[in-house]
């Protein structure tokens, strides 16, 4: 299936050509979950990538849906 | 350690050693502390009993990385409680080099003196009259300052809204640049500042006589191992130096929870237009500073220099909340408008985030059109201009909700929230409705919890325990003089081992991780105190109205605390 990734702080700068107002399509397995997602990128948990769908924060186990918009932005603190 | 003591009405500065009850106290403890104890709490905020008081933290002045936040304290004319209000810039590490505990300024001037106080690289100090500077913005004002006393001067100062004693009024400081971008912003502080008759602070840089260290060895090896853990820190290591505080602007309205045309919606429209990500790539393309060092001994360099399409300065350092306030709130979906704004409100002397929402209540009543950006500008000017409309503007949307009587007013306690919808973050309400100091995002934010999936920011369970905590712990990072963004990495083993070392390697005492949260009960229980005795109770520990009524579109939440739970925050 495939999700229309956009990635935020500096996780785009991983990607050569990558737009972050354009996003990229990523193609991953039917029933992959959110984890799966964040290693087929290669975002560690050191790096802390934080997944938001439809304005929700999604868990590590969370499923994901054919043609998700997903946003993906290293965690952050307040100020 | 000592005190200057400034009477404003005698115009004498009186040199003190620090009191045994103040000794280790610094930043907000101590001038919370000295504000309970010396302030009678049913004072005039802006008449002779209120006290202004200016305290580097207890690390300002130490090699330790970022330790120049300056506190600055007194009963707010806004809120009518108790108010810190922190700012960066140089000033904090030149007053720890002078080995200056606190300046307090007492009494009033009669009506229509203005002074510059002044401490030279002796530490010895002087008012002097300031007529021509009456009125004066503030970047005029510290150019000639600096003009005066030498480029290695940090300037305090307010501007015409100061001087005008708007409730919203700021006291702006000098960067590295010397340029009088950060600001004291929450609070009304200027207008306090304005009522003594006090225009400028200028503290020279070159002071050397640093309170001394216990055990400096022990010192030294802590900050470095301190700086390590900031820099490992992806948040303050990466993040913030290559997207600044606007990095936020992806991530919150990602999760719904961005205040949008006066807290209607939880997502901006077009908000990538102004993300942290856009600002970035314009500064760049346009020979601007991205990863900008605004502050002395800064190692993180989240500022930024924003400039035209021509490439020449607009504005520094352009952060979150600003285009929170400006944008978000305003319907501005332009950067350049927004910076132009950001600049204004500095030039002005007045809170960018308080005149963002007040602008944003105007538009929201009526008065102009969300996204109107001629409109904000005009709206912004007027507040210098002094004409009726700009200084309700400058007294807050508080004010400005007052004089169109309208229903939708976004503050606790007579403050505006900051960038983050209590009803899409609900420890934040927590925060917002019990911190002694109104709305205030700084006092305990939630967010980090969020991110780290610990607890649900829509739902109530958990959110009073995780405001406490964090409200907690940033009382006691405001006494160190250290940075809320280096701050992170105390989360971390490294860090705050680190850091608890440095702290005893200081005070000569072997202090334990306990001590940390001690310091910060100590000055919330003296905050509540000194609220309690101005007349507040519990039921002053609440949103405005609309918040518990009005759900807020993505997720259609209103805030779900009871009043029941917000009483408990402060169970200690």
């Amino acid at each position: 299936m495939k999700v229309k990734v956009k990635l935020f702080g500096i996780l785009g700068q991983r990607f050569p050509g990558y737009y972050h107002e354009q996003g990229m399509d990523v193609e991953i397995p039917d029933g992959a979950r959110v984890k799966d997602l964040l290693a087929h990128l290669e975002i560690s948990k050191s790096f802390g990538g934080v997944v938001a769908v439809e304005g929700k924060l999604l868990t590590d186990a969370a499923k994901l849906e054919n043609g998700a918009e997903v946003n993906i932005f290293q965690s952050v603190f307040g100020g | 350690m000592k005190f200057l003591r400034v009477d404003m009405s005698t115009k004498s500065v009186n040199v003190e050693d620090v009191p045994q009850e103040y000794m280790g106290l610094g930043g907000r403890g101590l001038t919370s502390i000295m504000i309970n104890a010396d302030v009678p709490a049913t004072c005039d905020p802006l008449g002779p009993e209120n006290k202004l008081i200016v305290a580097p933290g207890v690390l300002s002045g130490t090699s330790l990385v970022n330790t120049s936040r300056v506190s600055i304290g007194a009963k707010s004319p806004l809120t009518g409680t108790i108010k810190e209000s922190n700012a960066g810039g140089t000033v904090a590490a030149a007053l720890g080099h002078l080995g200056i505990t606190a300046i307090i300024f007492e009494n009033q001037v009669p009506d229509g003196e203005l002074y510059i106080f002044r401490i030279d690289e002796n530490g010895d100090a002087s008012l002097i009259t300031a007529q021509e500077y009456k009125g004066m913005r503030t970047y005029a004002l510290s150019e000639k300052l600096l003009e005066a006393y030498g480029e290695k001067s940090s300037v305090l100062c307010i501007g015409p809204a100061g001087e005008q004693k708007l409730t919203a009024a700021s006291i702006q400081t000098t960067d590295v640049d010397g340029r009088p971008c950060r600001a004291a912003g929450r609070g009304g502080l200027g207008a306090v500042m304005g009522s003594k008759g006090l225009k400028a602070i200028v503290v020279d840089q070159r002071g050397n006589s640093t309170d001394a260290i216990a055990d400096p060895e022990a010192f030294k090896e802590a900050a470095k191992a301190f700086a390590k853990a900031v820099k490992d820190h992806p948040f303050s290591g990466q993040m913030l130096p290559a997207l600044g505080t606007a990095g936020l602007i992806g991530p919150v309205n990602s999760m719904g929870a961005f205040p949008s045309l006066n807290a209607t919606n939880g997502v901006m429209e077009g908000w990538e237009k102004v993300s942290g990500e856009t600002l970035a790539q314009m500064i760049q393309d346009r020979g601007g500073k991205t990863g900008h060092m605004g502050c002395a001994q800064c190692i993180v360099h989240c500022s930024n220099e924003f400039v035209d399409k021509a490439g020449k300065y607009v504005t520094s350092s352009l952060e979150y909340e600003t285009i929170w306030s400006m944008g978000g709130m305003t319907g501005i979906d332009d950067l350049d408008t927004i910076a132009q704004l950001d600049f204004l409100c500095d030039d002005i002397g007045v809170d960018t985030m308080s005149t963002g929402v007040a602008v944003a209540v105007a538009m929201d009543a009526g008065h102009k059109s969300f996204g109107d950006t001629e409109g904000a500008v005009q709206m912004v000017e007027e507040i210098a201009e002094g004409t009726e409309l700009g200084k309700i503007l400058g007294n807050g949307p508080a004010a400005v909700g007052k004089h169109f009587n309208h229903h939708r007013v976004p503050v606790a306690k007579g403050q505006s929230i900051a960038a983050y919808d209590p009803r899409a973050m609900q420890g934040n309400a927590v925060t917002y409705a019990t911190s002694p100091m109104g709305a205030d995002h700084t006092a305990g934010n939630v967010i980090g919890e969020y991110m780290a999936q610990k607890l649900d920011p829509l739902k109530a369970e958990g959110q009073v325990e995780a405001s406490r905590n964090t409200q907690i712990a940033m009382a006691s990072v405001d006494c160190t003089g250290l940075c809320l963004l280096a701050s992170f990495a105390l989360t971390t083993p490294e860090g705050g081992e680190a850091f608890v070392k440095a702290m005893s390697a200081k005070f000569g005492v072997a202090l334990g991780p306990d001590d940390v949260p001690a310091m910060g009960i100590r000055v919330l229980k003296a905050e509540r105190e000194f609220n309690r005795k101005a007349g507040f109770t519990n039921e002053d520990d609440r949103l405005a109205k609309f918040f518990y009524e009005e759900p807020l579109p993505p997720h259609n939440k209103v805030v779900l605390i009871s009043d029941e739970e917000m009483d408990s925050t402060f169970d200690f």
